[in-house]
């Protein structure tokens, strides 16, 4: 929502000013030692910067001034025709176009005069180019000066206008002057407005601010109206009609009833009907005033029927608002500012009224539909039968019982705080409102950590229970354990057995032993899995022992061990014992060749033949077997498991002599270290 | 009876102040007067304690508690738990917890008897909350924000939730509930209800922003005063629509 504000707008300087300013802007801000003997391109440059920096200068100014002046066709129409009144639509247009073209006119000069520095040939044609574009820019601002002083007036008095939200809740007060519009805006809000008995001492709007129903009402006190053709009317009433034309507001229009205010009841039931075009589509109250002079029922038959008259029109509006024509109330009132009877009456009925109007409205607008769930009171559905009452200490209830009776100030922590020398002096005890077993405990230092320990760790209400617990569970344990009392020692076994159990520990024990002499020595040496067999150890000899120790023949072993050996690797395989049976594989027999070769392929052609690894198929994207082969073996080399039987290798780390004597003998005294 | 302060120039008061129908947690402040606005109105009746959880003031979205219990976050330290079991009734169990998401306050909204709780909270702490504090629990979201602590408040009387929870929704959480709820604003509007006002069954605290409209809601959802939630539908509806429209 747009709020207006013209307190905002910057001071409009007057012309005079206005060039002082500029021009010692432009003194300080740019350089201003130069000499004869620069070269011509940057005495150029020194005084076009000087021509171009008042020129923005100049131009910023007066944008601000333009943009700042609220432009009265974009403004709410309440307040366009407000200034309209007040200052003359024509002739504020009028400044700011003036200002406006100035601000052109000036950039126009500098332009020429920056075009014109270009072809200055020395420092005294530079300077005095730059001297007379100065000049005319200042020209141009001491002819607008007028404008200036006009706008500064105008800022003036702006800043001085109360500040209306025109779409907010308003009510709005108008009628004759002197019946007593600015006394009953004094009763019903805070704004002071000046109350004099005479003719229109309030001589522009008022604003004040009440509150009916948890809401805020601005409330507009206008300007006395008198009843007059509508061009003869003064700036003053001016300002009451364009309110009573563009706010959305509960009007009431006041009706000195006692004619103290100098107009006949006549006169003011003609200014109701002159202007009751203005209050179409508002709620309008019409309010008796000074009852205390005269009762309404007092009046003359005539005045009354002026006065049924007038409310019969009012009814209208009623009516307008879809209301029901029989509901007059709220509509014609009476009150007396003087003794304040029925002025909260009269309050109250054009807020409701007001309220109602807009509510209406409201409710057709398609934004009510986003808020109709906070309008929507969700009640609940008992889902089962438990009672889920309120908790409110029964202490609560007293104290509400004895507040209505008497109440006594407690004395608070804000107290005790400014008693020992305010905030941030006054520190309170945290400690204060312990609620211990003892009182005395309130004020003990706890420890934090107590032998490197967090002592909250240990903390447990229920310790001792715990202990009993855990005792009670200890001694069941003990009285079981008594019971079966188990355990092994070698008196049910046979002799055998226990020799076996004795044997079986000795090795135990001899395994045990030899690991551990290993693993204080191993220092840096690496594991190897035993099948490198690096501290050869595991012979044949060995195994032949143990073999014939367990009471068996190792012959048979040791021949096969013997013939899958490392180091009898040209050694063939002892021929197996002939079979007979196939000839097959009769190999010796003199067979020719040829025949042996039939049978063979007539053999293996029975069976699928597979392939030799090198063979290259095509789509294997292998020129031929020998680069094939070296992938392969390649590819197996990658997936080998790295020495895993430690072998010397080049990496590894090698002190090859520690002090070799031939570099370390021989004399040197006189000598070089290199020739010995 | 609902009460208008500030702590510190800040509004959110719901942030610095835990109260339950048992106890009431008060931030440790510059000055004493947030706290003797508390202890003004219910130290009388229950103990008014000022307290810090884990080192910060932000107390009322880092617990979560009611007059059967208080669940403090894993971030609160022994010499902060020890200080509150001195000092709230014994009756009141005391229970740190260790869960993932330490802003309880944020996480669990809670009265007497029931419990709304973030859908993400670990098994273990529901069953805690189910335990400690009393409570049936339910995992909800209030117009699709998970953090159901902070947008909404209620007692065993009313409460006060989001202003754009719908209408179906509302009735579904007043059913879970069992207590008269209103969508509704404080402090001028903000939605975060739980960080701008704290109530039990008898009082309330609201940021001093809060408009005289909010307020009145406030009163009457929350039975404050003589007022009851009706009256918001019948007397306040014209003032409300023509302020929230």
């Amino acid at each position: 929502m747009v709020q207006y504000n013209f307190k905002k707008i910057t001071v409009v300087p007057p012309g005079k000013d206005f060039i002082d300013i500029i021009l010692s802007r432009t003194q300080r801000q740019t350089p201003t030692v130069v000499h004869k003997g620069y070269a011509i391109s940057r005495l150029r440059q020194f005084y076009m910067r000087k021509v171009k920096y008042t020129q923005q200068n100049f131009h910023e100014k007066l944008s601000t001034i333009i943009e700042e002046f609220p432009r009265l066709d974009d403004i709410h129409p309440f307040y366009g025709d407000l200034l309209h009144v007040l200052y003359n639509k024509d002739h504020y247009k009028l400044a700011l176009g003036q200002v406006n073209t100035a601000r052109n006119l000036i950039s126009k000069i500098a332009k020429d005069y920056v075009k014109l520095l270009k072809y200055g040939d020395s420092l005294y044609r530079c300077k005095s180019l730059k001297v007379a574009a100065l000049g005319r820019m200042c020209t141009v601002i001491k002819r607008i000066g007028p404008s200036l002083a006009y706008l500064e007036q105008i800022r003036q008095h702006m800043a001085r206008l109360p500040s209306i939200d025109p779409n907010t809740r308003t009510v709005l007060i108008c009628g004759y002057p002197n019946v007593g519009k600015s006394s009953f805006i004094n009763k019903i809000t805070r704004a002071d407005v000046d109350v004099q008995p005479y003719a229109f001492t309030t001589k522009s709007l008022f604003v004040g601010h009440t509150d009916y129903k948890y809401l805020r009402y601005q409330v507009i006190d206008t300007p006395g109206i008198l009843d007059r053709p509508f061009e003869d009317r003064n700036i003053i009433e001016m300002c009451s009609i364009t309110a009573l034309a563009h706010l959305r507001a509960a009007v009431l229009f006041f009706l000195d009833v006692s004619g103290s205010c100098g107009y006949s009841i006549a006169q003011q039931a003609a200014l109701f009907h002159s202007i009751k075009s203005l209050f179409m589509n508002k709620p309008l109250i019409i309010v008796c005033n000074k009852t205390d002079l005269q009762p309404l029922e007092g009046i003359s038959e005539e005045d009354m029927k002026l006065v049924m008259e007038m409310k019969a029109e009012a009814m209208k509006t009623v009516l307008g608002q879809g209301g029901e024509p029989t509901n007059d109330e709220g509509v014609l009132l009476t009150m007396s500012t003087l003794t304040e009877d029925g002025v909260i009456a009269v309050k109250n009925a054009a807020c409701e009224r007001l309220l109602n109007q807009r509510v209406e409205i409201k409710m057709k607008s398609k934004k009510i539909n986003d808020c109709l769930n906070r309008f929507h009171v969700a009640l609940p559905k008992p889902r089962d039968q438990k009672e889920r009452p309120p908790c409110i200490p029964q202490a609560v209830m007293e104290a509400r019982a004895k507040e209505a009776a008497e109440k006594e100030k407690r004395k608070t922590e804000k107290d005790i705080e400014n008693e020992n020398g305010g905030a941030g002096v006054y520190s309170a005890s945290l400690k204060k409102h312990y609620i211990l077993s003892n009182e005395e405990w309130k004020e003990d230092i706890m420890p934090e950590i107590l032998d490197g320990h967090n002592v909250a760790d240990f903390i447990d209400p229920d310790i001792l229970l715990r202990l009993e617990e855990l005792e009670r569970e200890e001694g069941l344990r003990q009285a079981v354990e008594e019971d079966d009392d188990f355990e092994m020692d070698g008196k049910e076994l046979t002799s055998e057995e226990q020799e076996a159990l004795a044997e079986i520990r000795k090795k135990k024990s001899l395994l045990i032993q030899q690991h551990r002499i290993k693993k204080s020595t191993a220092e840096s040496r690496p594991i190897v899995p035993r099948k490198f067999d690096k501290n050869k150890e595991f012979t044949t000899k060995r195994m032949g022992r143990q073999l014939s120790v367990l009471g068996l023949d190792p012959s048979l072993a040791i021949n096969r061990a013997r013939s899958r050996s490392l180091s009898r690797k040209g050694r063939k395989r002892e021929r197996s014992p002939a079979y007979d049976g196939g000839d097959a594989m009769d190999v010796d027999v003199d067979t020719p060749k040829k025949k042996l070769r039939a049978r063979s392929r007539s053999l293996s052609l029975s069976r699928s033949r597979s392939r030799p690894p090198s063979e290259v198929t095509p789509g294997e994207g292998f020129k031929d077997s020998a680069q094939k082969v070296k992938a392969i073996k390649l590819g197996k080399k990658s997936v080998k498991m790295r020495n895993k039987d430690a072998r010397r290798g080049e990496a590894d780390r090698v002190i090859p002599s520690l002090k070799p004597k031939h570099l370390f003998s021989g004399k040197r005294s006189i000598g070089k270290t290199q020739r010995r | 009876m609902a009460t208008r302060l500030q702590f510190e120039n800040s509004c959110e008061v719901g942030v610095f102040s835990k109260l339950t129908n048992a106890y009431c947690l008060v931030a440790i402040g510059g000055s004493e007067n947030f706290y003797s606005t508390f202890e003004d109105e219910l130290a009388d009746v229950i103990p008014v304690v000022k307290t810090s959880i884990g080192g910060t003031r932000i107390i009322g979205r880092l617990c979560a508690g009611n007059k059967n219990g208080l669940l403090l976050p894993h971030t609160t330290t022994d010499q902060e738990l020890q200080h509150l079991r001195n000092s709230v009734p014994d009756q009141v169990v005391v229970q740190r917890i260790e869960e993932r998401l330490s802003a309880l306050g944020n996480c669990i909204a809670c009265n007497d008897h029931v419990a709304l709780t973030h859908p993400d909270l670990d098994k273990e702490t529901e069953e805690m909350i189910a335990d400690v504090l009393g409570v049936e629990v339910f995992r909800q979201t209030i117009a699709g924000n998970i953090l159901v602590g902070s947008y909404c408040a209620f007692s065993n009387r009313g409460g006060l939730v989001h202003p754009h929870t719908s209408v179906e929704d509302l009735d579904e959480l007043s059913t879970l509930l069992q207590v008269p709820l209103v969508a509704g604003t404080v402090n001028r509007g903000s939605e975060v209800i739980a960080a701008g006002m704290t109530v039990n069954d008898w009082t309330s605290f609201c940021g001093s922003d809060t408009t005289a409209t909010e307020l009145s809601v406030i009163e009457s959802v929350f039975k404050l005063r003589e007022a009851q939630p009706s009256a918001i539908v019948d007397e306040m509806r014209k003032s409300l629509i023509d302020s929230y429209v």
